[in-house]
C-alpha cells in the first residue's frame, strides 16, 4: 500500500524553497558556516537558515512577537507544501509536525534573564511546549481536523510522515501535511558538545576521520493525499511513499548498537512494507551524521540488509547540518527530488572509507541515472530508528 | 591512605549518582567499566571527563584518551599525577 | 465498517494517591494533596544502573510500564507509545541551567535525558524491546493522541500495545503559572499512567476502549460531545459516569449545566483533577480511574472521559465495561 505525495516544501541552510535547495544540491554548495543569526558569540559551525526572526516574519507577513523560530521555519515550509490548495469542509485535513526543541530559542532568552534576576518575560514561555509549535502553524494554515506533534529526537520528522500515511490508509484523514521543524538553539549545541560529538571542522559523514556532527536548522513538509482528496484537488502525484518502519534499538541511551540491530530492523521492515526488492533501491539517503558511532552502525546495517550490493548512497548532512527533528522531513523532500530529477547527491567532505566497513558513498553529483526508488534513514537518541521508502510508482 | 584515590571515589559516587555505593565498596584496582566492577558506560565516561576538569583542572579533549585513563581508580590517579607533573 | 474492540488488559498509575498496585483504589479517594508522590520501591522495577540517572518522570513511566507487563504476563508488547505534554522537565531545566551558567565542560546526562522520547526509549531499553516506539506531545491531548496511535496499530494487525503518558512537576512551573495568570483550580502535580491495550481480552479484563478522539481548536464542545456519542450509538443520558476536567478559569457551572440539562445526576459527574491534580496528561489518570471504577462495579456500562483541561483542546474517550 502506498500513499500519494502531491506537494513538498522546505527551508534549510541551503535555501528558502524547494527550488533553492535543489540548486544548492546540484551545485554542491554547503550551507554550513560560523554562527551568524543565533545569539551566541562562540565560533561554532552550524547550518543556519540565512534569515533573522524579523526577516522570517517579514517574509511570512506576520507581525506577532509571540512566535518561536521553530514555528516560523515550520510555517514557511508548510505554506510552500500547501501551495494553492483550498480548505474544504468535505475533506478531513490534518497536520503532523515533529520537533525536538519546540520554542527553546525563546525559553533560553527567558532563562537567561530569570537566572540573573533581570526582569524575565514569562510570556516567552508560552511557546515552549512542542505541541504549541505545531498549533501555531496549524492556526495560520487554518487546519484543525487533526493536529499532532511527534518528538522522538532525530527520527521525529520521518515518524511524522509515517503516521500521516497510516492515518490516510486507515481512512482517518483525507489529506495531511506531514513534516518537521527545528530551530538552532544554544541548548542543543551545548548538548551535543557535552557528548563530545560536535565537530569544530566541517562534518565528514562516512569518512574514516569523521569526528562529529554540525547542527543545522530548518523545516520541511509534504502533502499526502488519499483518493477522495485527489478527486477533489485534481493534484498530480509527484511521488509515492511506499514503505515505512520504526524500530527500537534497545541498546543504549545514546549510542547505536555496533551490530546496527534497530537500524537493520527499520530498513528491512520498510523495504518489506514497500514490496520493493533491495536490489531495486536506486539510492539511499543515509542518516549519516558524521559521528563515529552512527556512521559505523548505519554502515553495518546497510551491509546487513543489502549484503555486497549496496545501492548508491550519500548523506546530505554536510549540506544542511543535522537538523534534528526536521532532518527526516528535509531528507524526505530531497528523496522526492532525487526521484523527480534523476539525481544522486554527493556526500561532501568524504576522503577515505571507514576501516571496519569499507563503504564509499557517492562523492559527485550523478545526473544520468534513472532513480525509481529511494530509501531514507533517520536514527535518533534512545535508539529510535526509522526508514522510509519513496518510489516513482504505486 | 592515598587521599587522591579516596577523593576520586567520593567524586565518582557524586558525579555519577551511584546511590547505593560507598567509597569502601570501590577497590583501587576494580575495573570501573567492567560488569564485575562498577559497570559504567560511555555516558559515565563523559561524566568522568567533566569530573577531571571540575575537580582537577585537567582537560581531556579526546574521549579515547579517557578510555585508558578510566580503567580503574589506580589508573585515574596515575593519569592525574602524570598530567599535573 | 465493523468497529474493532480494544481491550484494556492492564492499567498502572503512579500519582499523589495510593494508586500503584492497588485495584479498587477508586473506592477510597480523597482530594489530592501534593507534594509527595506515592511511589513504589523503584529498585524492584528498574535496574540500578539505569535508575541512578533517572528523573521522576522516567522512574514513574518505567515502573508503570513494567507493572502493566507483569499484570498481563506478556514478555514483550508489539509497540511502546507514550504521550507527554511537557516532557522531561527536570532534566531540561537542569541542562538549561548548566548551559547558561557553567563555563567549560558540561555534564551530558541531563541533556541526554531531556528529550521527550527518553521515557519510551528507557522502557524499550529496560525491556529489550525492538518494536515500534513512539512519543506524542500535543499539550493536554498528548495521551489521547498516543491512544489513537495505539488503536491504529491494533487495526493494522498488532496484538498488544503498551501505551501511557506522564508529566512531572518542577518547582519553577508553579512560579510560571502564577506569573502567566493561570489558575488551574487544583494543585499542580506529577503523574504517570500506563496501559496494555489488546485485541483479545485477558483473564480479569473488565473494560475496553470504545472510542478516543482528540479535538483541536474545539469551538463547540457540546456539539462535539453529542456527535462523538452519536458515532457510538449513545445519548448523553446513556452514560453511567462522566469523568471530566475543565479549564481552571472556566465557570464550572457552565459545564455542570450541560450534564444536568442532559439529565445526568450530578453524582455521576466527577472532576478528576480533584483526585490527581493538574498536569497535561492527567486524562491518562482518568482512564485508569474509569477502569478501576468498572472493576468495582460492572454495572457501569459507559464511562466518558471529557478532557477540556485546556480550553482549546478537547479529548473524548469512551470506556465500556466488558461482560464477565
Amino acid at each position: 500500500m502506498s500513499v500519494r505525495i502531491t506537494s513538498i516544501g522546505v527551508v534549510s541552510a541551503i535555501g528558502f524553497s524547494v527550488a533553492e535547495n535543489l540548486q544548492s544540491l546540484r551545485e554542491g554548495k554547503s550551507g554550513i558556516g560560523e554562527i551568524t543569526y543565533l545569539e551566541d558569540s562562540r565560533p561554532f559551525l552550524v547550518g543556519e537558515v540565512k534569515a533573522s526572526n524579523a526577516d522570517l516574519k517579514g517574509k511570512l507577513g506576520l507581525d506577532s512577537s509571540h512566535i518561536s523560530r521553530t514555528s516560523l521555519l515550520g510555517l514557511h515550509a508548510a505554506r510552500e507544501a500547501w501551495g494553492e490548495n483550498k480548505l474544504n469542509s468535505e475533506l478531513r485535513t490534518g497536520i503532523i509536525s515533529a520537533t525536538s526543541v519546540g520554542g527553546m530559542d525563546r525559553s533560553e532568552v527567558f532563562y537567561k534573564d530569570y537566572l540573573t534576576q533581570n526582569n524575565p518575560d514569562y510570556t516567552l514561555l508560552k511557546t515552549h511546549d512542542s505541541g504549541s509549535t505545531t498549533e501555531r502553524i496549524a492556526v495560520e494554515m487554518g487546519i484543525s481536523d487533526y493536529v499532532n506533534t511527534l518528538s522522538t529526537a532525530c527520527s521525529s520528522g520521518a515518524n511524522a510522515i509515517m503516521l500521516g500515511a497510516r492515518l490516510i490508509l486507515q481512512n482517518k484523514l483525507d489529506r495531511v501535511l506531514v513534516g518537521g521543524s527545528d530551530a538552532l538553539a544554544r541548548f542543543t549545541i551545548d548538548g551535543f558538545r557535552s557528548l563530545m560529538i560536535y565537530d569544530d571542522q566541517w562534518c565528514r559523514p562516512f569518512d574514516e576521520t569523521r569526528s562529529g556532527l554540525n547542527l543545522g536548522e530548518g523545516a520541511a513538509f509534504l502533502l499526502l493525499e488519499g483518493e477522495k482528496s485527489i478527486a477533489f484537488s485534481g493534484n498530480k502525484t509527484i511521488c509515492y511513499l511506499s514503505g515505512w518502519a520504526n524500530a527500537a534499538d534497545a541498546y543504549h541511551q545514546t549510542a547505536s548498537s555496533p551490530e546496527g540491530v534497530g537500524a537493520t530492523l527499520a530498513i528491512g521492515n520498510a523495504l518489506k512494507k514497500s514490496g520493493i526488492e533491495p536490489e531495486a533501491i536506486s539510492y539511499v539517503n543515509a542518516h549519516g551524521t558524521g559521528t563515529k558511532n552512527n556512521d559505523l552502525s548505519e554502515s553495518v546495517a546497510l551491509k546487513n540488509v543489502f549484503g555486497e550490493n549496496i545501492p548508491l548512497f550519500s548523506s546530505t548532512k554536510a549540506f544542511t547540518g543535522h537538523t534534528l527533528a526536521a532532518a527526516g522531513a528535509i531528507e524526505a523532500v530531497f528523496s522526492v527530488l532525487a526521484i523527480q530529477n534523476g539525481l544522486v547527491y554527493p556526500n561532501l567532505n568524504f576522503k577515505n572509507p571507514i576501516e571496519e566497513t569499507c563503504l564509499t558513498p557517492v562523492t559527485s553529483l550523478q545526473t544520468d541515472i534513472p532513480i525509481h526508488a529511494v530509501l531514507s534513514n533517520s536514527f535518533g537518541f534512545g535508539g529510535n530508528n526509522s526508514s522510509l521508502v519513496f518510489a516513482d510508482h504505486a | 591512605m592515598d587521599t587522591l584515590k579516596e577523593d576520586l571515589k567520593k567524586q565518582i559516587i557524586e558525579q555519577l549518582n551511584l546511590e547505593d555505593i560507598t567509597p569502601a565498596d570501590i577497590s583501587d584496582d576494580n575495573l570501573l567499566f567492567n560488569e564485575e566492577g562498577l559497570n559504567l558506560d560511555s555516558i559515565d565516561a563523559l561524566e568522568l571527563i567533566v569530573l577531571l576538569e571540575k575537580y582537577h583542572g585537567i582537560q581531556v579533549t579526546n574521549p579515547d584518551e579517557g578510555k585508558v585513563a578510566f580503567r580503574s581508580i589506580n589508573s585515574m590517579a596515575e593519569y592525574i599525577r602524570k598530567r599535573k607533573s | 465498517m465493523e468497529k474493532n474492540t480494544y481491550y484494556i488488559t492492564a492499567a498502572s498509575t503512579i500519582s499523589h494517591q495510593d494508586t500503584f498496585g492497588k485495584t479498587g483504589f477508586s473506592d477510597s479517594m480523597s482530594p489530592v494533596v501534593p507534594p509527595a508522590l506515592i511511589t513504589p520501591d523503584y529498585k524492584a522495577f528498574i535496574d540500578a544502573g539505569l535508575l541512578r540517572r533517572m528523573s521522576k518522570i522516567l522512574r514513574m513511566a518505567v515502573a508503570c510500564a513494567k507493572d502493566c507487563l507483569a499484570q498481563t504476563g506478556l514478555d514483550q508488547p508489539d509497540a511502546i507509545i507514550t504521550g507527554t505534554g511537557l516532557g522531561c522537565l527536570q532534566d531540561t531545566d537542569k541542562f538549561l541551567n548548566t548551559s547558561l551558567t557553567v563555563e567549560g565542560l558540561l555534564p551530558p546526562t541531563a541533556f541526554i535525558q531531556s528529550t521527550h522520547n527518553t521515557m519510551a526509549g528507557q522502557i524499550s531499553l529496560s525491556l529489550g524491546n525492538h518494536g515500534y516506539n513512539m512519543t506524542h506531545t500535543q499539550n493536554t491531548l498528548s495521551f489521547e493522541h498516543a491512544m489513537v496511535d495505539a488503536l491504529l496499530l491494533l487495526d493494522e494487525g498488532e496484538e498488544h500495545i503498551l501505551v501511557g503518558a506522564a508529566d512531572e512537576h518542577i518547582e519553577i512551573l508553579s512560579e510560571i503559572t502564577s506569573h502567566l495568570g493561570y489558575a488551574p483550580g487544583f494543585p499542580l502535580t506529577s503523574g504517570a499512567s500506563f496501559f496494555t491495550i489488546s485485541k483479545e481480552k485477558g483473564e480479569g479484563t473488565v473494560a475496553r476502549i470504545a472510542d478516543c478522539e482528540p479535538v483541536a481548536f474545539a469551538k463547540d464542545p457540546v456539539k462535539k460531545l453529542t456527535r462523538f456519542l452519536n458515532n457510538n450509538s449513545l445519548e448523553i443520558n446513556d452514560l453511567s459516569k462522566i469523568i471530566y476536567a475543565v479549564p481552571g478559569n472556566a465557570n464550572e457551572g457552565e459545564y455542570e449545566s450541560i450534564w444536568r440539562k442532559a439529565g445526568l445526576d450530578p453524582e455521576k459527574c466527577i472532576n478528576y483533577l480533584s483526585l490527581c491534580g493538574v498536569y497535561p496528561t492527567a486524562s491518562a489518570f482518568a482512564l485508569n480511574y474509569a477502569v478501576d471504577l468498572i472493576s468495582q462495579d460492572r454495572s457501569l456500562k459507559n464511562i466518558l472521559i471529557f478532557n477540556a483541561l485546556r480550553k482549546e483542546n478537547l479529548g473524548l474517550t469512551l470506556v465500556q465495561s466488558v461482560e464477565a
